[in-house]
């Protein structure tokens, strides 16, 4: 194909490329140099790194996403594993999709009924005799909500690394005196690992930056990089701030990506 | 025979990629209604010829003539010259009718013609009734005459065959080879084969053009080539051969492992080193007395049509031997050979040179 | 494996489907509660849904949602489609690379800074907020996916394929729409589907980038969650996730479908070889 045809219909994806890839970016971290009153300045990034209380928001924020992380790894790597042993597979795996298909906001909202002062874990909790507890506007509450929306995100790349292991290598394991723990330990787990690297990568990201669930369900007690940013750039109309944190949590965003890297090289993976 | 008028010339093409040269001074004429094949290893140029030829690529320097036009910057799609590819890259979505039917659409064929022509091509090819069926479901054989198919529809002048038969297995590439030369000869139409397997270019072309690192080393009726091979390259490329090194004494004698023969080469300088090619199959293995060389068994294979014989001399050259019988507890044999058997070879020698030799003194013995 | 171990697994798996479908569930069944709120069920009624489909606003927001997402995903859809094809073309790795790198970008950024980029860009441009903002940001981030859909797709078709269609006399315009494009087009379908949702499901890069006098769902069910409970939401829920049902069972049946017919014609290939 020729030259100039090629570049005729590749112009659109390059201009979008443009505007809403590069200059945002470049935006965002020109907007974090000025102050309230529009002056070039370092001051945000001062205040930031001399403020207790943005260090400690970023300390929480990094805690939050880690326990979020870890607890949708340890809920979902078993049944990651279980679902590849399942007939119908196809079938299966769709319905791990489909909650995802379920506005957010929606699931959210559900676990304010759920979470409530009357709510049915309070009746549970009550049944059994604990007696009825806070829960809705904890920080508890939080890491569990954040979880249960990201468990899909996390069984989906562990379950496919784990589809491609070919049964030959497990019956290999066996057949070389491994037994199911072994194998499971010194064959699977490690053949799934990229699985689990992009699965965290999905799930860690954006659990630095959920502000909706820490309004809806954390109360205003969770404040996290994300919650921070929104009340800089909507509420405050401090986006020289709000833009310093930003570019901090891209930052953070960065490092994770190199953290987790997979460690194949090339290739893009879906 | 009247004298056929040229379809293709190449003249001084030339082709890298990158550091890379594929096609180092390419010439050559091709006549209208032959069966011609491209012979080399992978990697020796002629897919690239192919490809400059179909205009897929363009070559760095010279110029393809067709028709006497140059058309050397004409892009494929513009060109009267059609492909069957390797892996036949026949379209997927489309079925058999409609890949046949492919190229004429695009020339706006009106819809009665268009018809009569696919299943008229379809039937050349022996798949009639099967317009409907799409490419998934056809066996590696069919895809590939639908892939002949959909080039002949388009009656070019001059068909491109890519490796084309390298994908079928062994019998059925057998049953091709014999379809495709008398598909040639019923067409009518030029046709380029490119293979690496030479036994498949002796088989059905007339004229075959060897190939090695972007050169043509020799080109020639598979007769010729194959009894008369230019160089060590051509010798072993094609068909099995015993390489030695000797010296040409004078005309019509050779000399090899220590012994003076009489052969059927001349118009080479006197005492000038050479190599004399010995196919296996022109031996025949006597006793060492009544043998012109005596050679040491090393070991023996059963081919089915014969024994191969594998062997050393006394200076340590390896000759194989094709024979009817095998050799029982004999640790040395006699070999014997007729004169005419003997092809003598000067190192580096151009094919334009060794082709006036060789008209040179076979016309002296006629 | 085991007896006990498939036993163990499958009680693990219907607990994380539990889990999965538990709150969905929830909200459902409260949609039919008579009371005011998630606890205690009262008795059966259908006046939530009859609110619902009185509530001009909400069905105007909702109205309003799926033309972005109708939209968005369509242009997204050309736009990353053609843009895997030029990537596809890049023969230099390192260009190649480069663009894949800044394709992914916003794949893999969080939304807020999405939004709040977005949101600089828009008043830096003079944009206003709104539909026209909101609807661009969709289509901004939902391109990437696309690419990644189309563009393993473009890499699985013969490159030989394309020479032939040129060698059979097809120009740039002809291989693009009788070649190319037919076989890319199921995951071109597929890429227009994932940004159809990922343009419903979007909360936070809306939230930033539209204005007061434009809505979407998610911006709508998020200020009516913050004021509390309302049952109103349930029966939008239990509605929103009866569509998803439908779609996913209709994707579920489309694709068993076209795979048996293969299936099944390959089988007759093989029997009249």
């Amino acid at each position: 194909m020729t030259r100039t045809s090629r570049l005729s219909y590749f112009s659109l994806y390059l201009l979008w490329i443009l505007f809403f890839v590069i200059t945002p970016v470049a935006l965002i971290v020109y907007q974090s140099f000025f102050n309230l009153n529009h002056q070039f300045t370092l001051q945000n990034y001062r205040d930031y790194l001399s403020s207790s209380v943005y260090l400690r928001m970023t300390l929480n924020s990094f805690i939050f996403a880690f326990l979020i992380t870890l607890l949708t790894l340890l809920i979902s790597y078993p049944a990651a594993y279980y679902l590849t042993r399942l007939k119908h597979r196809q079938l299966w795996i769709l319905l791990i999709i489909l909650p995802t298909w379920i506005n957010l906001l929606l699931k959210a909202y559900a676990f304010i009924g759920i979470f409530s002062q009357a709510g049915s874990v309070n009746h549970f909790l009550t049944f059994i005799g604990i007696g009825p507890q806070q829960i809705l506007f904890t920080n508890m509450s939080f890491v569990l909500v954040a979880a249960y929306i990201q468990i899909p995100f996390m069984i989906l790349p562990i379950y496919n690394s784990l589809v491609d292991i070919d049964p030959a290598i497990i019956n290999a394991s066996h057949d070389l005196g491994a037994n199911n723990v072994q194998t499971l330990w010194r064959v699977i787990i490690p053949m799934s690992a990229n699985g689990v690297r992009s699965g965290v990568q999905s799930v860690f990201i954006p659990s630095l930056s959920l502000f909706m669930i820490t309004r809806l369900i954390g109360g205003n007690r969770v404040i996290t990089l994300g919650t921070a940013i929104e009340e800089h750039f909507l509420t405050t109309m401090n986006w020289g701030m709000g833009s310093t944190i930003g570019v901090v949590l891209i930052i953070i965003m960065f490092i994770t990506m190199m953290l987790t890297a997979s460690r194949r090289k090339g290739g893009v993976k879906r | 025979m009247q004298s056929p008028e040229t379809i293709l010339e190449l003249q001084h093409i030339y082709k890298s990629f990158d550091d890379f040269v594929a096609l180092d001074n390419i010439n050559i004429k091709l006549d209208q209604g032959k069966f011609y094949s491209f012979l080399g290893p992978s990697g020796s140029g002629k897919t690239t010829v192919l490809r400059i030829v179909a205009g897929l690529i363009l070559a760095d320097r010279g110029k393809v003539l067709f028709d006497g036009q140059d058309i050397s910057k004409l892009p494929a799609e513009k060109r009267k010259v059609n492909t069957v590819f390797q892996n036949y890259a026949l379209f997927p979505h489309l079925n058999v009718f409609d890949n046949v039917a492919f190229g004429l659409r695009l020339k706006r064929m009106p819809q009665d013609e268009l018809q009569e022509r696919v299943m008229q091509a379809l039937k050349t090819i022996q798949l009639n009734g099967y317009e409907d069926r799409m490419i998934s479901e056809l066996s590696g054989g069919q895809q590939q005459r639908v892939a002949i198919a959909r080039a002949i529809v388009n009656e070019p002048r001059l068909l491109l065959l890519d490796e084309s038969l390298s994908a079928l297995d062994q019998k059925l590439r057998q049953q091709m080879q014999y379809e495709l030369r008398s598909l040639q000869q019923r067409l009518g139409i030029t046709f380029l084969f490119v293979t690496h397997d030479q036994e498949e270019a002796l088989a059905m072309s007339d004229e075959i053009i060897v190939m090695n690192e972007g050169r043509i080393q020799q080109s020639g009726t598979p007769v010729d080539i194959y009894d008369e091979p230019i160089n060590h390259f051509v010798a072993n490329f094609i068909g099995e051969s015993n390489i030695v090194p000797g010296t040409m004494i004078r005309d019509y004698e050779v000399e090899f492992v220590g012994k003076r023969f009489e052969c059927a080469d001349a118009g080479m300088r006197d005492h000038e080193p050479v190599e004399v090619v010995l196919r296996p199959e022109d031996i025949t293995v006597t006793t060492p007395n009544q043998g012109k060389l005596v050679v040491s068994v090393d070991s023996q294979l059963f081919r089915g049509d014969h024994f191969e014989i594998t062997s050393h001399d006394e200076d340590g050259n390896e000759w194989l031997i094709h024979a009817t019988n095998s050799i029982e507890d004999r640790d040395k044999v006699g070999l014997s050979f007729s004169p005419n058997a003997l092809h003598v070879m000067r190192f580096g020698e151009k094919e334009a040179d060794f082709d006036r030799r060789l008209s040179e003194y076979e016309g002296d013995e006629s | 494996m085991t007896e006990k171990h498939t036993w163990i697994g499958k009680l693990y798996l219907a607990f994380a489907f539990a889990i999965l479908y538990m709150p969905i569930f929830y909200l459902v069944f409260y949609s039919f509660n008579s009371g005011k709120n998630m606890s205690g069920f009262k008795g059966f009624t259908w006046s939530h849904y009859q609110t619902l489909f009185a509530d001009s606003r909400l069905i105007i927001i909702v109205l309003q949602t799926f033309l972005v997402a109708i939209l968005s995903a369509l242009i997204a859809t050309i736009v990353g489609s053609l843009g895997a094809l030029g990537i596809y073309q890049v023969r230099r790795r390192h260009t190649r690379n480069l663009l894949l790198s800044l394709n992914n970008i916003l794949m893999v950024s969080p939304d807020v800074i999405i939004g709040a980029s977005f949101l600089i860009l828009f008043t830096a441009m003079g944009i206003a907020l709104g539909f026209g903002s909101v609807l661009a940001s969709h289509i901004a981030f939902s391109i990437p996916i696309v690419v990644l859909l189309v563009l393993p797709r473009l890499q699985e078709m013969d490159y030989a394929m394309i020479d032939a269609a040129r060698d059979l006399g097809a120009n740039s315009w002809q291989i693009l729409s009788r070649v190319i494009l037919p076989f890319i087009l199921p995951s071109v379908f597929s890429g227009y589907f994932m940004a159809f949702t990922y343009s419903l499901d979007d909360f936070a890069v809306t939230f930033f980038v539209t204005g007061n006098g434009f809505a979407t769902l998610s911006v709508e069910i998020y200020s009516r969650a913050r004021q509390g409970i309302n049952l109103e939401i349930n029966a939008l829920s239990a509605l929103m996730f009866l569509f998803s049902i439908i779609l996913i069972v209709g994707y579920y049946l489309l694709n068993q479908y076209t795979q048996s017919r293969r299936q099944r014609r390959q089988k007759d290939g093989v029997y009249l070889k």
